[in-house]
């Protein structure tokens, strides 16, 4: 086996060491880095997933943009969003998941790659 | 006095995982049979499982009654070997207690520990969580030698301290939060003690409820003493003592092949709180975890520093109870609930954090604090684990508690003070494959239930104006949140009482999504005192709202002094006929909701599960308002519109993070976080304590 699904939407190609985009194969950068930077990336304005629903007061339905954004990753090409995070404004963006490649090739019978996904 | 110093003992709380093996143990092993085992292993679940019933039975707080309760049988050094819980933490952490008891008191000539003794303990320094999580443990001797211990550990919601009903947004130190007790003999010779029960009853504000709960949880100890005892003597000591063990062992070893099938890895979370306790404030609960061969480490490195005179911090042995909360209930989830799990688990926590509390800090709303870090255990879980078994990789349930905390003298003239059982009525995180269940009940207790409004009203000066499902309560996505539940409590036939509300993510979102799912909104509570309410439903000629949007509406017709507050509030008084309002959420959402079945959000509009707003402007799907008719092609051309605009708007990652990189919370937002964005760089953590 050499493409695993790494979570819902990011499959990773061992032999190449990859990350992909599940739902439409799209390459979204070498598995050692962060498959973020090969996103395209959206603040959204909080309102429009979380309204409020009482007008006028402190509180309401909606986060407080001074403690908290959301950021959107879609794939870039079938537009697929891929994760999001709710970050304090400026937060640096997380990378969630750093996988131990050489281990997990191992684990797959794979030979270690040379090139270390420089390729692509 | 021979081994203790007056002070708390900060060489047990260490002792988390399972204590060496004696050699009486190591003796039983050969001489176990596997069959008698298994139904050994069975017979002690059942007598457990029999005990945590019966302490619902017989217990009078509102968490007792619901099922916030655990029950377990512990071998003679202290280890939990069997346990009936689905609050899973105390699965970790309600051993601590009984290793307090076996190092001080066993050999300690005023205290000892003797057949017919009963101990009771709720610092949670050692007991773990917060000092409301109060605790029984009896020994069980058997021909003169001790065979183990049993305990029941439970949350009694009233503990003294600055505010009713277990939880001080207000302390300041560890002197404000009332009742603080290391393991004490509270009993012996098979009777309580009546001056000790006296002194308990006098240190809180329900006294009833405090000897009530003590007495269910040595009735229930009592039962399953007797069931113990005939298992010893049907199996024989030898057998008993290597058959605890023997739980335990394969716990820890069964625990660590499940680890070592997972992909090696860093997998990383950082958390964040919006409140302080009497102010709002951002902290920052950094979660790394490192999968590597058979163990899971925990690390919390970066993380914001202790607070010095607020109330949100933990003990880290507080954090590793939670972790097991994850631990217990999804990842070794088919495995037994004891700290033989911990065998597969490390962790590294810095000085002076948060999570990590010291000294006299006060740790009274340390169950935000540990929540919202559970709630990176099931996110960093889920990432660490869909490969393995996408099952395992679930959002997360609501973990904003938006708890009613409560104090005064109820419609019969007695004093009481507890919280409500809605936090039993959050819903579950969505799931690979399906929605989350609908006011499921609180994911750190699994097996517990919200009651019927009517029994709450019975003993508490409450009348429910409504409580049902409120669709703006969850996480979108192509899986949604389940639902939570909004209610409404008119306070009836008192004039001296006390409501507030503990509580977090007014401000920023308690709970998030999974791989593209929506956060949980944030929850906040609205008041209104001098309420028109009661005239309204007297003259019954009005129609009032029967679900929490309707409260909203700005032709709703209750009048009075309305105010909203977050969910960190202060107990402040409440009349007859003031009125309450708030949400406990629903779970995160699962995946990207442009993926949603147009036809799963229909089903819901037509259960009035989801808003319309949601339905068109989160889900994009089109469709007839009246009729509920969807549109197919249009719902396409919408769907395909919206993947258009997002590329539109949306920019290179690159690009994105240097405009993004330039902003920053404002800085009163930051007063307790330490350094930005990284708290423990660039700073002292005694500087950040001083500027705290």
């Amino acid at each position: 086996m050499t493409k695993l699904r790494i979570t819902e939407y990011l499959d990773l190609d061992l032999v190449a060491e990859r990350w992909q985009c599940n739902r439409c194969g799209q390459d979204l950068g070498a598995a050692q880095a962060n498959y973020k930077e090969g996103c395209l990336v959206a603040e959204r304005d909080l309102a429009e997933v979380h309204p409020p629903l009482l007008e006028g007061q402190a509180q309401s339905y909606t986060p407080d943009s001074q403690y908290c954004r959301l950021v959107e990753f879609y794939c870039p090409q079938c537009a697929t969003m891929l994760d999001n995070e709710y970050l304090p404004p400026g937060h640096p963006i997380t990378h969630e998941i750093e996988l131990d490649i050489a281990a997990l090739k191992q684990k797959h019978g794979l030979a270690a790659n040379a090139a270390g996904g420089a390729k692509g | 006095m021979s081994t203790i110093a007056y002070s708390r003992d900060h060489e047990v709380v260490q002792r988390l995982r399972p204590e060496p093996m004696t050699q009486a143990e190591i003796d039983a092993q050969e001489r176990i049979d596997p069959v008698e085992f298994d139904i050994f292993k069975h017979k002690m679940h059942m007598i457990a499982l029999e005990g945590k019933e019966t302490t619902m039975k017989l217990g009078a707080s509102t968490a007792m009654r619901w099922g916030d309760v655990a029950f377990g049988v512990f071998t003679r050094q202290g280890d939990l070997s069997v346990c009936a819980t689905g609050i899973y933490h105390h699965a970790v952490l309600g051993q601590i207690p009984l290793k307090y008891v076996v190092k001080h008191w066993v050999n300690e000539p005023s205290v000892g520990v003797k057949e017919g003794d009963s101990f009771f303990y709720n610092d949670p320094f050692y007991a773990g969580v917060h000092n409301a999580d109060m605790g029984l443990a009896v020994p069980v001797f058997y021909k003169g030698e001790l065979m183990c211990f049993i305990a029941a550990a439970v949350h009694t919601g009233e503990a003294g301290g600055t505010e009713p009903g277990g939880t001080c947004n207000t302390a300041k130190t560890k002197y404000d939060e009332g009742l603080l007790v290391p393991p004490i003999k509270i009993g012996e010779n098979y009777q309580l003690r009546e001056d000790i029960l006296n002194m308990l009853a006098a240190m809180t504000r329900d006294p009833r409820t405090m000897i009530l709960d003590i007495k269910a949880r040595l009735a229930a100890a009592r039962i399953a003493q007797r069931r113990v005892l005939e298992v010893i003597e049907e199996k024989g000591p030898e057998f008993f003592i290597g058959g605890l063990r023997r739980i335990l062992t394969q716990t820890g070893e069964a625990a660590r092949r499940r680890v070592a099938q997972l992909n090696d890895g860093v997998y990383r979370q950082p958390r964040f709180l919006d409140t302080v306790g009497t102010e709002a404030g951002l902290t920052k609960i950094n979660l790394t975890l490192i999968k590597k061969g058979d163990t899971i480490t925990m690390d919390f490195e970066n993380s914001s520093p202790m607070l010095e005179g607020r109330p949100m911090n933990s003990f880290f042995q507080g954090i590793l109870g939670l972790s097991c909360v994850y631990y217990c209930g999804w990842l070794f989830h088919d495995l037994p609930a004891n700290n033989g799990l911990l065998e597969a688990i490390d962790w590294r926590f810095p000085d002076d954090a948060m999570v990590n509390a010291k000294g006299d800090a006060s740790t009274s709303l340390a169950p935000l604090v540990q929540t919202c870090f559970t709630q990176g255990m099931f996110l960093a879980g889920a990432r660490m684990t869909y490969n393995y078994d996408s099952s395992r990789a679930v959002a997360a349930w609501f973990s904003g508690f938006a708890i009613p905390t409560f104090g005064g003298i109820n419609q019969f003239g007695e004093g009481i003070a507890d919280i409500t059982p809605e936090i039993n009525a959050t819903g579950c995180g969505a799931r690979p494959d399906m929605d989350g269940v609908d006011a499921a009940g609180a994911f750190f207790a699994t097996m517990s239930d919200c009651s019927d409004v009517e029994a709450t009203e019975a003993d508490r000066p409450f009348l429910y104006t409504f409580r049902n499902f409120f669709n703006s309560s969850y996480g979108h996505g192509k899986f949604r949140g389940g639902s939570g539940v909004g209610f409404g409590l008119m306070v009836h036939d008192t004039n001296r009482f006390m409501l507030g509300s503990m509580g977090g993510g007014s401000r920023f979102p308690s709970t998030l999504g999974l791989f593209g799912g929506y956060a949980v909104p944030p929850v906040f509570v609205q008041t209104v005192h001098g309420s028109n309410l009661k005239d309204l439903m007297a003259d019954g000629h009005t129609p009032l709202p029967n679900k929490l949007a309707g409260i909203y509406a700005p032709d709703a017709p209750e009048q009075g002094n309305k105010a909203t507050s977050e969910v960190n509030m202060v107990v402040k008084p409440f009349n007859d006929g003031d009125t309450y309002y708030v949400a406990v959420g629903g779970g995160g959402g699962y995946g990207d909701p442009l993926e949603r079945e147009p036809e799963s959000v229909l089903k819901d509009l037509r259960a009035d599960r989801v808003s319309h707003f949601a339905a068109r402007e989160v889900y994009r799907i089109v469709y007839d308002a009246e009729t509920l008719r969807l549109d197919v092609a249009a719902t396409e051309a919408l769907r395909a519109d919206s993947r258009k605009a997002r590329l539109a708007r949306a920019k290179p990652f690159a690009e994105f993070v240097r405009t993004w990189d330039s902003l920053s919370p404002p800085q009163e937002a930051l007063r307790y976080y330490g350094s930005w964005p990284n708290p423990r760089e660039g700073m002292l953590p005694v500087g950040q304590l001083k500027a705290a």
